[in-house]
This record gives C-alpha cells, structure tokens and sequence, in this order.
C-alpha cells in the first residue's frame, strides 16, 4: 500500500528536546499566530502562448496505409498485418557512447535484466549503443520515484506515468532541477532531425512542457476518454436484453437482471459514466458569463448523484463494491457476478482476449452513450500522455543528442522493422508468425519483454487487429468515431497547473461527503450543504486560480 | 585522564546503553578504570556496535527530518537533497496550527482515541486468555497445531484480510448467501457504521490473537511448575491456582505491554481503515493515520504530515511515561527500571 507517513518514527531522546516545542503549540492558535506562516503552495499556472513555442513541428510519418484512419486523438486502426516492412532507420542511433540507464514501469513479472536477455541484445546490437533498463512496479511506481527525485538519483532515462507525476509534491521544481531542457533540441523544425519524435501528435507534446519549456517525450495516449461503461452483451443477448437508451432503462435492466439469490447484481462503480450521461462536466465548466461553473452548481450532478444513490438503495449495486476499496470488479465481471461496471478503455482488448479463451461467447461492449431526458450527454477526456520520458541534466549536448536519436528508434511506427522488433522481438525466438502474418509470443518472448523501449520512446499509438479478438479494432475505432463529437473540450490543455493547497485539500473530505450520500448515509438533499462547505473551505479559491489562468492565457 | 581513542570508546555510551545484561550485573564496589572495562567489555562492544550503528544511522539521523515539520518544506530547492533542508521557509508554527486548527484532525483524534480505548477492553486481553489455554493443553503437538493455526493470519496483509472478512461476512459473501438459500433476509456488518468499531476490532482479533499470545506463553513457559504442585498439594483449585500463580506470574510481562499498547494509543492501523473507508464513511473510518495521509500526504504537505508525526510521538511519550510512573507507584517494574 503506502508508505507511512514521514516523521511517524521518532526517538525518545529527540522528543524530550521537542516537547516543550509541541506544548508550547497546543496553548493555542493566537499566541503563535506571531511567529508562524501557512504552508503550502497558492498555486501557478504555466501559459499555453509560452507553450506552443517551443513545440516540435508536427510532421506526420506513416508507412502504411490505416484500413480505419485516425482522427484527431483517435488513433489509426488497421485490420491485418502487414506481409512486407520497411527500415524507418537507415542510421545507426548510438554513437559508442557509455550504456544508457533507463527507468520505466511495468505491470507484471520483471524480465532478465541486460546481459541475461536475448531480446535486450537483439535490440542493443540495432542501436549500437547498449540500453540498460530497470523495469519497476508500475503499481507502486510512485514510492521509487519520490525516493528517487528527493535523492536526485535519476537515471538518463526516466519513464514517469502521468499520474505519478501529478502525486509528486513540486513536480515543476523537481524538473528544473534534475532534467535536461529538450527545448533547443525539439523545438519547431529542430525536430525535424528525429523524424519520429517529430510525429507524435502536438496534443500530447503540449502536456511535455513545464515552466514554458520543453522537458519530456510524451507517449501519446491511444484514446483520450476517461471512462466507458463496459457490460456484458452476451449474457443480455441470452437474457433476451437490449442495451438501455435511457437512465431510467439502465435502472429498469439492473432491476431485471439482479438476482442476489444466484450472486449475480447489476452494477459494479458507475457513478463516474452516469454523470456523463446526465450531461455533468468533470470538474469545470465555462459559463455563458465566461466564469467557470464547478459541476456540484451544476443541477445534471445532482440528478446523477440521486439515480446512482437510488442504484443503491435498491440493492442493485455488488456488495463487494459496497463493502471495499478493494472490490475485485475485473473479476466479478468476468466471472458474471456483475454485468456493468466503468472502466479505461484500455481494459478492453486484454480481458476480452483472455476471457474469450475459456469462454467462447464472451462479449464486452462499452454500452453505448445515452443521455437523461432533455439533457445532452458529454464524455470527459483529454489528450494528456500516458508516459512522459525525461532526460536526465547535465550530460552535454552530444550525450543528450545520442539519447533523443535513441528514442527516435524506439518510436519507430507500425509497418517498420524496427516497430515489430521493438514490439515482439526476434522472429523464431521471441514470436512466431501466425497465417495472417501476425506475430504469435513464444514463452520467451512472454518472459523477455517488458516494453523495455516502447514505454521509453513515445511512438504513434495504433490499433491493430489480432486473432484472439477479431472484432476489437473495429469496435474499439468504432465506438470513439461515434461518440469523440460529445467529448468535452479540456479548457486548460496544455496549461499546466499546479493547484493551491487550499484546493487539494478540500477534494478528499468532500470526496467523503458526496460517498455518504450515495451510500445512504446522508440524504440527497445534503448536496446543497456539501457544496456550501465545500465552495467555503477551498473550492471558490479553486474557482478563482482557474479563472485566473484561462484569462491569462486568453481563453 | 587520557581515555584510549578507539572506535570502541566512540560507540561506548550508546553501546553500553544497549545491553541489557548491564542493568542486571552486580555494582562493582571498586570503580574500574576505563581501560579495563574496555580490555574486559571489548568483545560486547564490537558485538553491539552493529546494531547500534544501524539504530543511529536509519532512526536517530533521520529524526534530524523532523526539522520539516516548522518549515514549508521543498525537497528540490538547493543543489542537493540536504540543502533543500536549509533552504526550505521556515514558517515556525504554522503546520502545527493548520493542524490544531482543522475539525477533522480533532475527529481523526476522537476515533483513533475511541478504537483505542475499545481494543483496550475488548482485544487486549484476549491473547492473555488464549496464552492460558493453550498451557494447559496437555499435548504438545495439539498445542503447536492450534498455535500455528491462530498465528498465521498476522502474517497476512490487511488486503486479504478484509477481502476475507468480505467473502465471509460481506452481502454476497458466504453467510449471506447461505441465509438466502435459507429463506431469510441476510444482515450486512460490513457496511454499518455504528457496528464498526466491532467489525475492525474483530478483524484485528482474527488476525493478531495468535501473535499476541506468543509473549505471553514465553511468559508462562517461565513460572515455575513446583508452584503449581505446591499449591495443588495444598488443596488449590484450577481457578485458584489462575488467580494466584498463573496471572501474578504474568503480570510483569502484561503491564509492559500495556504501556507499550498505551503509547502506541494514537496508532490503530492504517490500512484496514482506508480499506474500509468507502464502506462506512470518514466518519467512522477516519483515524489520525488516514488523515496524515489524504490530508497531508495526497496534498503533497509534508511538514504538516511531519508534524502530525511529532504530535503523535510527543502523545505517545507522555503516555509512556505517565503509565510507567503508575506502574511504579503500583509496585511494577514497568517499561525500565526506577532510577
């Protein structure tokens, strides 16, 4: 889980020293009102205008031709495996300098590490510089990095999930001190000497900037929505069920198919998605006046807030949900227990391959959009990165020019050479081909790969079809073509917000709150209460900074 | 006098400090010249200078981080991480008063306080009456089964704990399940917020019983059986011989572990709650850990989470002092010794 916190270990001795301090500050808030400041950050905001200068021109690199084109944040689809690949790189990228240390996550068993795997030494001898990868946890990636950042310890190349680097206290801090600025390296047609880089989207170059300069190499996301409702079409098909087209259709169906006798409930998590069926924004929303509107003001929360409570008042919700944090839904929706639950989308292809093993007729879907009477539904989504891939300070232009060509292979696109190495390894060692050409991992393949470069090196993110879930491509381009219209706009993209104390601090406690209501500890009428203690206790301060930085930038 | 500079008289004081036999060995009438102790006292000195290197290197040194707690602390300002220290605003109080100041850090305090006090009655002594009953199992081998049995579970994390506790007891858990199929409406303890101080204390039983009563068999594996016979000779009972022999024979090592369990009273667990947290609401869930953690840790405050620390240290120390000096009005021996 996580660490404990900071200071809980303390010694006898030092205590004795300390507490007459403590005493002293438990006499009350007044005496010391003197001599004592508040801590915590009042926030700040980066501006988009600085931000667009110093990204890379958007050069697009494709090999192949996508059988279902990309738009926008959608990404290419293609519906076979291509017979014949190209070289992307035609030059060596190391340049016999020192081995390149690399960090990255990885969720599962961790691979040989260099020296005991075929696939790093196949990879190695392309580049002509040898990578050294520690794979870590992703799961409890944060612990290492905070160590790691405090320690200043960081290795030349760093892979940070985006969500890791928002848990760290002073991130922006942290960069300036410890990376190299990529700026003078990527920035407009600069990047034209790393084609590859060069063709990652601008959307996801955008987030890579802190303190208007260019920091990272983004890894784009394959899909930009938060969330889907995923349920299961085969056993509604066989109940003789059709998807609802309205909250109360979903209700009347949970209604329907809950049957606690057998273990089977309707609904694992799904308050998130009924917001966005009830057309409620994900935290902020511009007002006609130009203000921003949090979406506690807005009455669609309140109605999504009281369906989902009723969800489960009346018993429709899985008691594991109920009951625990921990609540297994992956596994309680492959196994039948519930039949709807959200969940990324990125969930979609693994569990559909994996189950559809064991059970022939099994069907995921994302249930399709729909929204409440008279109200539009939205899905909330952005285009920020997955990954971003930082390089460590003070290695000298040549070094960090060695690096970048490094990475630039590594985001070598689909229909390369380079890209089916990177992804699969040595044909005949680490995968076999399969009659339509695709590649099948062998057992050492499965052992030696942990996306020691992929996670590293950005690359345009593709979807292609594979034998396991025929479908998947089609479906998964297919439900983003149909619903990336109803997406709402991210009004701070690109700008990058470090958000005041005051603000962080009133989320949890108000999290809290909103729980006890649609538990059924408090009454659907306390809304208004919440969000009074809330907008007073740090959300109208929220309010201000982020107006503040919409005007700033002239949004 | 010209004391030998020797990596051995460095560590002397702390070293000395650390054995236990030192408060036990007769007072030497003569005193001894340092020299001699040394040349006697070497092979313990070396032996314990490990260990105490270790105590000063991973507890007393970072202790030296509770400088944070007075300061708006910034691990990346400065060339390098002990900079950051000295360059990190001071801000004197005001983590402390942030702190003092916030009613959820008072409702965190209540509960800790409130499990607490209730684990005290209702936990505590349940490892003193398992410790006495397994003793009195005549078969050794039944004795190891049922002990290995009942230890097992502290070994498991809170994780699977709960998800046992959930499987069994949950809605769709196992009891439930079967009072359906039985026709009768199934009872939810997991998710009531009024009974959950005796789901957690129950949870903790399950897991730590057998642990807990380690101690205590150690302890009564020590009581001498010619008591036993002697005052079964004398025409005492299975309950007489409990009062008069087995429980004051424990009593040193129960009265120190109540201390100890004293100032440790602002510390209940951490995961268990924050598991459970969604399920019963902050209300009844929020304990001072879970609070340093979502209001100090999640919002990235680290001299606010260093001095709830502190707080909870200082807390904890006068607790500590206060039952060790009962005990001694008491006649106790207590944590250490009366000096």
């Amino acid at each position: 889980m996580q660490p404990s916190p900071p200071g809980a270990s303390t010694d006898r001795r030092s205590l004795l020293r300390l507490l007459g301090l403590g005493a002293a500050a438990t006499v009350g808030a007044t005496t010391l009102a003197g001599c004592s400041k508040e801590a915590g950050s009042r926030g700040s905001a980066t501006k988009a205008d600085a931000i667009r200068s110093v990204l890379p021109t958007h050069k697009p690199a494709e090999l192949l031709k996508p059988d279902i084109p990309g738009e926008g944040p959608i990404p290419d689809g293609y519906l076979s495996y291509p017979r014949t690949l190209v070289d992307a790189v035609t030059e060596q990228p190391g340049r016999g300098g020192p081995p390149i240390r690399t960090m990255s996550p990885w969720w599962g068993p961790a691979p040989p590490t260099v020296g005991r795997n075929s696939y790093l030494a196949a990879v190695n001898a392309r580049l002509g510089v040898e990578v050294d990868p520690s794979l870590q946890d992703g799961t409890t990636y944060a612990d290492k990095l905070n160590a790691m950042l405090g320690a200043r310890d960081v290795p030349e190349l760093l892979s940070a999930p985006n969500w890791e680097v928002d848990k760290v206290a002073r991130f922006s801090d942290a960069v300036r001190a410890l990376f190299e600025d990529l700026t003078e390296h990527l920035k407009g047609d600069a990047a034209a000497k790393y084609p590859y880089l060069a063709a990652l989207p601008t959307g996801a170059w955008e987030y890579s900037v802190w303190g208007g300069r260019l920091y990272a190499v983004p890894f784009p996301t394959d899909g930009p929505f938060a969330y889907a409702l995923f349920h299961r079409a085969d056993l509604l098909a066989r109940a003789g069920l059709t998807a609802p087209k309205s909250p109360e259709e979903l209700h009347e169906l949970g209604r329907q198919v809950t049957d606690p006798a057998k273990g089977v409930w309707a609904f694992g998590s799904v308050f998130e998605m009924v917001q966005q069926f009830f057309g409620c924004q994900q935290t902020w929303r511009r007002k006609p006046d130009g203000g921003l509107e949090h979406k506690f003001e807005n009455p669609a929360f309140a109605a999504a807030l009281e369906f989902t409570a009723k969800l489960f008042a009346d018993g429709l919700v899985h008691p594991d949900t109920v009951a625990s944090k921990g609540a297994d839904e992956k596994q309680l929706f492959k196994a039948g227990k519930i039949l709807m639950y959200q969940d990324g989308l990125g969930a979609w292809q693994g569990m559909q391959g994996e189950r559809v093993k064991e059970l022939p007729s099994f069907d995921m879907q994302p249930l399709p959009v729909f929204g409440a009477a008279g109200a539009q539904p939205v899905i909330w989504g952005s285009e920020k990165p997955v990954f971003y891939t930082f390089v460590r300070k003070g290695l000298g232009a040549e070094r960090v020019d060695e690096l970048l060509r490094v990475l630039n292979w590594c985001a070598a696109p689909f229909g390369s050479r380079e890209f089916e190495l990177r992804e699969y390894g040595v044909e005949g060692r680490h995968f076999t081909r399969s009659a339509d050409g695709s590649p099948v991992p062998t057992e050492l393949g499965r052992k030696e790969l942990g996306a020691q470069y992929t996670h590293i090196g950005g690359r345009v993110p593709v979807k292609v079809r594979s034998g396991d879930t025929p479908d998947y491509v089609r479906d998964y381009l297919g439900y983003y073509q149909k619903n990336i219209a109803l997406m709402e706009k991210d009004l701070f993209a690109g700008i990058k917000l470090e958000l005041p104390a005051n603000w962080s601090k009133i989320i949890q406690p108000t999290d809290d709150k909103i729980r006890d209501i649609l538990r059924g500890r408090r009454p659907v009428g306390d809304l208004a209460q919440v969000r009074k203690e809330f907008l007073a206790a740090g959300g109208e301060e929220g309010r201000a900074f982020h107006e503040k930085a919409l005007a700033d930038n002239g949004r | 006098m010209s004391a030998p500079v020797t990596a051995g008289a460095v560590d002397a004081p702390a070293a000395t400090g650390q054995d236990p036999s030192a408060g036990r060995t007769p007072p030497v009438r003569v005193r001894r010249r340092r020299r001699d102790r040394l040349r006697r006292d070497w092979p313990l000195l070396a032996m314990t200078a490990p260990a105490a290197a270790l105590l000063l290197v991973f507890h007393y040194l970072p202790t030296l981080g509770n400088v944070i707690a007075f300061q708006d602390y910034n691990p990346f300002v400065g060339d390098d991480p002990v900079e950051a220290f000295w360059h990190s605003e001071w801000i004197g109080f005001g983590n402390f008063e942030a702190l003092f100041g916030d009613p959820l850090f008072w409702d965190a305090v209540r509960n800790t306080l409130t499990i607490t006090a209730f684990q005290l009655v209702f936990f505590f002594p349940l490892p003193i009456l398992l410790a006495v009953l397994l003793n009195s199992l005549v078969s050794a081998r039944l004795r190891g089964f049922v002990q290995s049995v009942v230890y097992l579970p502290h070994f498991f994390s809170w994780v699977l704990v709960v998800t046992f506790f959930v499987q069994m007891l949950g809605g769709a858990g196992l009891l439930a399940q079967e009072m359906r199929e039985a026709g009768m409406r199934p009872f939810d303890v997991m998710t009531n917020p009024d009974t959950f101080i005796v789901l957690v204390t129950a949870e903790a039983v399950w897991k730590d019983i057998g642990w807990g009563a380690i101690v205590f068999l150690a302890a009564l594996a020590a009581i001498d059986p010619n008591l036993y016979e002697a005052a079964a000779a004398d025409g005492a009972g299975r309950w007489r011989r409990l009062w008069h022999i087995t429980l004051p024979g424990l009593r040193p090592v129960i009265v120190l572990l109540l201390i100890m369990r004293l100032g440790d009273a602002l510390s209940v667990g951490f995961e268990q709650f924050i598991l459970q947290r969604e399920a019963v609401g902050r209300e009844a869930a929020e304990v001072l850990d879970t609070f340093v953690y979502h209001q100090a840790i999640s919002t990235q405050q680290w001299g606010l989470g260093a001095a709830a620390g502190l707080f909870k240290a200082v807390v904890g120390l006068v607790l500590i002092l206060t039952a060790n000096k009962v005990a001694h009005r008491l006649g106790e021996q207590g944590v250490y010794a009366k000096s």
